[in-house]
């Protein structure tokens, strides 16, 4: 069977099974399934809701598969979304500019700055000190976190609002709406050209081959005159970066205002989808969609059906199951 | 075995092979890489299914069987590669995944069963050693024990000599001989003619999945064998009489490093500089110096110009060719296409251009005689002898200036190490200088105009071949002159 029918046959399967709970549950998985697509697809703005929620997976997830394929294990992006997403509303706090475009560019930019400083951080310790590059990044997250944390109690933070947040973003920066009557910002159609652009970088260039090289074998990369470190410095900002704008365009396009959490779990879902695309950028694409319109539909299927919403986390676990498991490598006869 | 056909896509590896093997006989099977050998053993095992023949064994049929059920029937396979824990004991390893050990485990009992059966067969294995321990010879030894305990009638040797040392080959012979006089079967694959005289009763020649010969070994001469096993006359390949070399290509003073304990030489244009010795001596250290993929101390020039400092890619573009040893992970990426590992040492263009690639891979293909039903297909499929000549291709289709070659022809048959020698040979005759590193005396004698020996880290000798003397290189590689 061909990897695409496996995958999808992978997803049927998670799908059978998440059923199978539902009616254990007590509830009918037709109507629950129904309710579900209604929450994610009924609407131009539940639509929205779904390619909104999609965008940051994408973007982040494209980074992680280019990772994984050089053979470098970054989970990472947890922490570059949430630095990303600080990064961007510490720049359109700190530097206003009337002009809705460059104010929106100049914030996305220092967003995409600050993750790929982050996994600069991450890619240096990695490097230079020989630690486990899982490790690294894995832990780099919470100190991103807490970073994030104390910037909101400190100089980004709104006085007096109760909990952790930042004052509302100036009108400039927030994202417009795509397209007319559709609830969604620009952002998903951005993470769609960048995965075209990450499969033809992978695909038809040097430095893409120079990766999928390093990650089938360390010493052939060496012997063809590729150095391991630098394909590492490369993957690891470039992931960053995007990690970086993930974080910003949700700060901008979605919340106005950059809130303690509103990334949570999210770096965590981009290694999902990286693997759920079997690690093609362009693969990428629906299996974010995949989780965005999960997602999207989950708080209909509650408030409809009365299935617990946290039913979606099992779904998407269920999938990693079984997509894993159809896309385990044989070893060789 | 009768009429075996076994196919992969278009290519048939096995076209209807006939294999007839009787007690207390040694059959040896001979045949270029991709001839079928492996196809034909792994159908006998259960490891892949025929697509038409029958197998018949000791009046049983066997089809649809599963390696357990081979070896439970009698079969027992020797990999070239050993399946034992080295972390454990030899009775330990003997008794894994041996169901007649029962479900506790028995070591006094399972150690005198090995004392006896060591005994007999003169195997010398000491039950209560770590595997770890051991060298290669006597892991071997393992394995056959094991396939002696559980009874089997019918062993086959999968190239058991390719990483023994002669003593341990000599050895190796006498226990086959004695497992003979007990009437058990043995099937013996190699590429080693004189192997196949000394121990074998007949021989089964194969070519491209086809029967292409089989006699008795007596009365057979090994010109004769070597020409059944690929159809010409495979006689060493031809070195031009010594000519003044020319200038001196790459030069070499004082290398130190980890394994390398002071190394000077030149090797000048057009001239072999074969390096002999026993493996482990610095050879790897050596050429993957030169080559840039390890930093020593001393200097390397290449064409006049110190390159000791240079990456691979700038050695590479001043005209360094490198043949590792190692092609499973460094000299070929296995899970890629032949295409693109025609193009892993390319350091040229950022785009990639798929279509000329292929069509470039494709005459390479045809020029280097690569056997495979496409550029695009993935190497790990290939033999070792085509695998080895998409290195070849790679590096030196490119008339490099200086080739460093390593165990270039290791695990060839004599076809292919035929194919793989002529074409260093010529580039030499054109110009070129070449480092030729390899633990094959032999092979090194044939194609070398200077001979060195090294040991310990450092050459013990370099002698020109017209005047080398075996018995004092022979003395080089143990270390004692």
């Amino acid at each position: 069977m061909s990897l695409p029918s496996r995958i999808a046959l992978a997803v049927a399967l998670s799908l059978v099974c998440a059923a199978l709970l539902i009616a254990l549950s007590g509830h009918d998985p037709f109507s629950a399934f129904a309710a579900m697509a209604e929450g994610a697809l009924g609407s131009p703005h539940q639509v929205g809701v779904a390619l909104n929620k999609t965008t940051p997976y994408l973007l982040a997830g494209g980074g992680v598969a280019l990772c994984f394929r050089a053979g470098v294990i970054n989970i990472g992006a947890e922490g570059q979304i949430a630095l990303g997403g600080c990064g961007t509303a510490a720049t359109a706090l700190a530097w206003p500019i009337e002009a809705p475009l460059p104010a929106i560019l100049l914030a996305l930019a220092g967003g995409a700055l600050v993750g790929a400083a982050w996994a600069a951080l991450a890619a240096a310790i990695h490097l230079g000190r020989q630690v486990h590059e899982v490790l690294v990044t894995l832990l780099l997250n919470f100190v991103a976190l807490l970073l994030v944390q104390q910037a909101l109690a400190g100089p980004l933070g709104e006085f007096g609002a109760g909990f952790l947040q930042s004052p509302r973003m100036p009108a400039a920066v927030w994202l417009p709406r795509a397209i007319p009557g559709l609830d969604a910002h620009p952002g998903f159609f951005v993470a769609v050209v960048v995965a075209a652009g990450l499969s033809f970088l992978l695909w038809r260039t040097r430095f893409g081959f120079a990766i999928r090289v390093a990650g089938a074998s360390r010493p052939a990369a060496a012997y063809a005159g590729f150095s391991v470190a630098r394909l590492t410095w490369g993957v690891m900002l470039l992931s960053g970066a995007l990690a970086g704008l993930a974080g910003g365009i949700e700060v901008l396009g979605v919340q106005r205002r950059l809130i303690e959490g509103f990334s949570l779990g999210f770096g965590f879902k981009a290694v999902t989808v990286a693997l759920l695309g079997a690690l093609e950028p362009l693969a990428v694409v629906p299996a974010a969609l995949f989780v965005g319109m999960l997602e999207a539909g989950a708080l209909s299927m509650q408030r409809q059906v009365g299935v617990p919403s946290s039913l979606v986390a099992v779904i998407e676990g269920l999938t990693m199951l079984f997509v894993l498991a159809a896309t385990v490598r044989r070893r060789a006869a | 075995m009768r009429g075996i056909v076994r196919c992969f896509g278009a290519v048939r590896a096995n076209d209807g092979i006939d294999l007839q093997v009787a007690a207390g006989r040694i059959v040896g099977l001979l045949g270029e890489n991709g001839s079928g050998k492996s196809t034909l053993m792994k159908v006998l095992f259960g490891m892949v299914p025929p697509d038409e023949g029958t197998i018949i064994f000791n009046g049983r049929e066997l089809s649809g069987h599963r390696p357990a059920e081979a070896m439970q029937a009698g079969l027992a396979m020797i990999h070239q590669h050993f399946m034992l824990i080295e972390a454990m004991s030899v009775v330990e390893n003997v008794m894994l995944g041996w169901p007649a050990a029962g479900r506790w485990l028995k070591r006094a009992r399972v150690g005198q069963q090995i004392r006896e059966a060591s005994a007999r067969f003169g195997l010398d294995l000491d039950p209560d050693a770590r595997v770890a321990d051991l060298p290669l010879g006597r892991r071997q030894r393992i394995e056959i024990l094991k396939a002696i305990l559980r009874g089997a009638d019918l062993l086959i040797l999968d190239e058991p000599t390719s990483n023994l040392a002669p003593a341990e080959v000599a050895g190796l012979l006498a226990i086959l001989r004695r497992l003979r006089e007990e009437g058990r079967g043995i099937v013996f694959i190699t590429h080693k003619l004189p192997e196949v005289l000394e121990v074998c009763d007949e021989v089964v020649v194969l070519r491209a999945g086809r029967v292409a010969g089989r006699a008795p070994v007596a009365g057979v001469s090994r010109a004769a064998l070597a020409e059944m096993m690929v159809g010409r006359d495979t006689t060493t390949p031809h070195v031009p009489d010594a000519r003044p070399p020319g200038a001196p290509r790459l030069v070499v003073r004082d290398l130190r490093g980890p394994g390398l304990d002071g190394i000077d030489f030149a090797v000048h244009g057009g001239e072999i500089l074969g390096v002999a010795g026993v493996d482990g001596n610095g050879q790897l250290e050596l050429a993957d110096t030169l080559a840039g993929l390890r930093g020593a101390t001393g200097t390397i020039a290449l064409e006049g110009t110190d390159v000791s400092r240079a990456s691979v890619a700038e050695r590479m573009r001043a005209g360094l060719a490198y043949l590792p040893a190692d092609r499973a992970r460094t000299s070929l990426v296995r899970s890629m296409s032949i295409a693109d590992n025609f193009f892993l040492r390319d350091t040229d263009a950022f785009l990639l251009h798929p279509a000329a690639r292929a069509a470039h891979a494709a005459a390479l293909m045809a020029t280097y005689d690569v056997r495979a039903p496409g550029p695009q297909a993935v190497v790990a499929r290939l033999s070792g002898g085509n695998a080895q000549k998409i290195v070849v291709a790679r590096e030196l289709d490119r008339a490099p200036g200086v080739v460093i070659a390593h165990q270039a022809a290791w695990g060839l048959d004599p076809g292919a190490t035929r194919f793989v020698l002529d074409r260093i040979v010529d580039l030499r005759n054109r110009g070129a200088a070449v480092l030729y590193i390899s633990s094959e005396l032999e092979e090194v004698m044939a194609i070398s105009d200077r001979v060195a020996v090294l040991f310990g880290g450092r050459f013990a000798g370099v002698v020109p071949r017209a005047t080398a003397d075996l018995g004092r290189i022979g003395l080089w590689m143990a270390g004692q002159a």
